[in-house]
């Protein structure tokens, strides 16, 4: 239970330049099973992605949406269960949408944590696979310094530039960052693909259109002293990039634009999101208390622009923008930590929400909506012994969520002479209220840390849940909401067993979770014009697995790996009884060997193994997913070159270009295997 | 706990769940093929047989305009294309057809009408079929038709 965001980044997530007493100090801070990200393990594993970055973490998966866009999920929960915040507020992206990424600029992270298990007690609706916390609140300790990073990718032809500076006068601080990337159509192992009977034949094994481009900048201005620090950030992050032209959402599609005269244009279909955020954070400190005050405008907008074809009953519509989203959410939390006696700590926190989303082009998947949630907590950790300590806390949330009429623009007929345009979300207002809770334990002997945690989660039903009513053309399916769904529940039971000595580290997370409300988009054997219809329904279901890493350092230069993970999901009640959740991630283990030296500054060199297993576990219209294998190598150095330090990470992956299937890939879906093989190269200057 | 889970678990209810599609198979007789051409005013004759390894669900048949060579083709066929033209009034026909319940295998055939008030050219005739637990079979025919005799 991390409240206020720390600035130490001293933490590395891999063996090495941790001591013993940080690590089992880490283990001991919270009964939650949490891993911390410092900035040289993000430098040193940079990919497409933030998200593909962090896939390095048992439990962690990127979800990958093509062209290097991916979203998060812990323990195969993704979307709107589970939370990102950034400096402790949770950033607003459109989370049920598949096809676009975090919408954030992965350089300007300081440093990241990932809650595994429920995290509802400080985060409310949503935080129920877990959090992931982004900072970017580093302070500057000289007058001016700062960063520049070029790098690049062989598969997408990436080349991308980041700055950042920034500079501290006494009381004040200042920080700057800007980046710039742009790539081309991603290449995969094949020639062509074959989507149910279809021949798609690839031009120079790239994947059509997927190419694209972000520009990230932010500025921030702060002041501190040795009780009070206050900041204020203004970040915005924008990019375009085309979606597969071969298949729109699920449908294949023929088009006239001639896609292969370029690799690194962006045509028809495509989308630009823009995701503008100011974010005002203050602390007041003393010995026995803080008070943290964070307020946030957070503005997103996303067009998606396609041909204009005619489909079912919607005649050719007129232009190409078939979807926009414009969402504006206001933020405000308070908190306050008091140390009641020296083992003794009590939290506690207040925070409110307004957002209004209003959406409009040719295409329809959400009508607009408005939602204001409040919540409150409390939370309190007692030291029994320096190596028992306990915690436990509650928390209430009321959340009230309004969506607005939405009909068709064209009419669809109903009889042999009548036709009307057709409603497809009515005017809907609900109410949901959860009180969640969370308590756990730490306990430390010798080597080894314990911990065991329970807590309960939960998830206010989004608009599209509550009120879809049409054709999702994106998947190529009829959706049909339900304006009676229950807020879903979860509880878990997590465990933490950790034991560390000056070469071995061992941890084994397992955990077992029950949703007795799942929110599930059944699929059914019933059409409507034309799409098969799918219907959200919630049923009870039970989840299972565990996460396990071994390191082992043998003397100063040598350094092994081995981490896994398993998740078994299984549904206990409703018509898809026996069946797994969709995507479920199959099971892995990555096994790696490190080789370590200091030559006029640190280096390393390094090759793993990464393995995944079968998923034959699948509901319609999955297929089942066979297991691949990849080898991937690495190598960094740092050159010391006076005042400055040039950094170098080389990065290689699916060295042997293998043709594989990712089973939680929504590309799966349609056949499209995962990238080949591809070289990055990252070029840092520290000043 | 978790190892039992582990082995003993993830084997069970393997019999009762359905994990195979439904097909769309074509017979001796099957109708209309890849490349058929038909009338205005005429009559397109549909067979095809439908069979499941549980229960077959339901079907749909569509048929919509392919004039500017845009619309999806689940076909690995292409006929000879007409040139790329806008629409004046292309058919769209649409419907949703129940199977009676219970059955692995049904003979879907009938007769659809080509309106007279149409445009002619290149059409896609598709086929959808589901089973009872939502697994989804399509398949597109592409067809032609032309100015009535």
């Amino acid at each position: 239970m991390l409240l206020f965001a720390s600035n130490d980044t001293t933490i590395m997530l891999n063996g090495v330049t941790v001591v013993d007493a940080a690590k089992r100090d880490y283990q001991m801070r919270s009964s939650q099973n949490s891993v911390r990200i410092n900035q040289a393990y993000l430098a040193e594993n940079i990919a497409g992605s933030l998200m593909q970055s962090l896939e390095g973490i048992p439990g962690i998966k990127a979800m990958s949406i093509g062209s290097g866009q991916s979203k998060p999920t812990i323990r195969g929960l993704g979307f709107n269960r589970m939370v990102v915040t950034e400096d402790g507020i949770k950033h607003e992206g459109q989370q049920w949408g598949d096809d676009h990424g975090l919408e954030m600029d992965q350089f300007a992270i300081d440093h990241a944590e990932v809650i595994k298990g429920p995290a509802a007690l400080l985060h409310g609706s949503d935080a129920i696979g877990g959090v992931l916390n982004l900072y970017t609140n580093h302070v500057p300790v000289m007058p001016f310094e700062g960063t520049v990073q070029l790098f690049g990718r062989t598969n997408n032809g990436q080349m991308g530039l980041s700055a950042k500076v920034g500079g501290r006068y006494e009381h004040f601080f200042y920080r700057a960052n800007l980046t710039l990337i742009d790539y081309a159509d991603f290449k995969v192992p094949t020639d062509s693909i074959q989507y149910y009977s279809y021949f798609i034949r690839l031009k120079d094994r790239r994947l059509r259109n997927t190419a694209g481009k972000e520009q990230d900048g932010s500025v921030m201005l702060g002041y501190m002293n040795n009780h009070f620090h206050t900041d204020i950030r203004l970040s915005n992050s924008y990019s375009k990039s085309g979606f597969f032209a071969n298949a729109h959402g699920l449908e294949v599609r023929l088009s006239d634009i001639d896609y292969d005269h370029s690799s690194r244009d962006i045509d028809l279909p495509y989308q630009w999101v823009n995701h503008l955020k100011l974010l005002s954070h203050t602390v007041w400190q003393t010995d026995q208390l803080m008070i943290e005050a964070n307020l946030a405008y957070q503005n997103n907008r996303r067009e998606e622009h396609s041909e204009p074809v005619s489909h079912g009953f919607m005649p050719k519509p007129v232009g190409t923008m078939e979807r926009r989203f414009n969402k504006d959410t206001y933020t405000a939390k308070v908190g306050l930590k008091l140390h009641l006696a020296p083992q003794h700590e009590l939290q506690a926190g207040a925070a409110a929400e307004y957002q209004h989303n209003t959406q409009g082009g040719w295409g329809f998947i959400i009508p607009a909506f408005k939602s204001n949630t409040v919540g409150a907590y409390v939370f309190d950790r007692y030291t029994v012994r320096e190596n028992l300590i306990l915690n436990a806390g509650v928390r209430y949330d009321h959340a009230h969520t309004h969506m607005h009429h939405y009909e068709d623009w064209y009419k669809t007929p109903i009889s042999e002479t009548d036709s009307v345009f057709k409603e497809r979300s009515a005017e809907v207002s609900r109410n949901f209220n959860s009180i969640t809770w969370s308590a756990g334990i730490n306990y430390s002997i010798g080597n080894w840390v314990l911990k065991a945690n329970a807590g309960k989660s939960f998830r206010v039903p989004i608009p599209k849940e509550l009120g879809a009513d049409g054709i999702n053309y994106h998947i190529f399916r009829y959706e049909k909401g339900n304006s009676q769904l229950d807020a879903e529940e979860a509880y878990q039971l997590d465990a933490g067993i950790f034991f560390s000595n000056k070469a071995l580290t061992i941890q084994v997370d397992p955990y077992i979770n029950y949703f007795p409300n799942y929110i599930y988009m059944n699929p059914t054997s019933d059409y409507v014009e034309g799409l098969q219809m799918y219907y959200y329904a919630q049923s009870r279901v039970l989840r299972y697995g565990f996460e396990a890493q071994v390191d082992y350092t043998i003397g100063q230069h040598w350094e092994m790996q081995m981490k896994g993970e398993y998740l078994y999901a299984e549904q206990l009640s409703g018509e898809k009884k026996g069946y797994t959740l969709p995507f479920s991630t199959p099971w892995s283990i990555d096994g790696g060997l490190k080789y370590l030296f200091n030559k006029k500054g640190k280096g390393f060199i390094g090759m793993n193994a990464h393995i995944v297993g079968a998923q034959n576990e699948i509901v319609p219209p999955e297929k089942k997913t066979k297991g691949h294998w990849t080898l991937n190598a690495s190598a960094g150095k740092h050159f010391a070159m006076g005042a400055t330090t040039l950094k170098v990470a080389l990065h290689a992956d699916n060295l042997l270009n293998k043709r594989y299937y990712d089973h939680t890939s929504y590309y799966r879906l349609i056949d499209v295997p995962e990238p080949g093989r591809n070289f990055s190269l990252m070029v840092g200057l520290e000043f | 706990m978790l190892l039992c889970a582990l082995s003993a678990c993830s084997s069970s209810d393997e019999d009762e769940k359905d994990m195979t599609q439904p097909e769309i198979v074509a017979t001796d007789t099957a109708s209309p093929l890849d490349c058929d051409t038909y009338h205005k005013g005429g009559k397109i004759p549909f067979s095809y047989l439908f069979k499941d390894n549980q229960e077959l669900g339901s079907y749909n048949i569509e048929i919509h305009n392919n004039f500017d060579h845009h619309t999806h083709s689940t076909s690995a066929v292409e006929c000879s294309l007409n040139a790329v033209k806008e629409a004046q009034k292309p058919w769209v026909f649409n419907r949703d057809f129940s199977i009676p319940g219970g059955l692995k295998s049904y003979d879907a055939s009938m007769e659809i009408d080509v309106p007279t008030d149409i445009d002619v050219g290149n059409y896609h005739f598709m086929v959808r079929l589901t089973d009872k637990a939502g697994w989804q079979q399509i398949k597109s025919v592409a067809i032609k038709i032309v100015e009535a005799e």
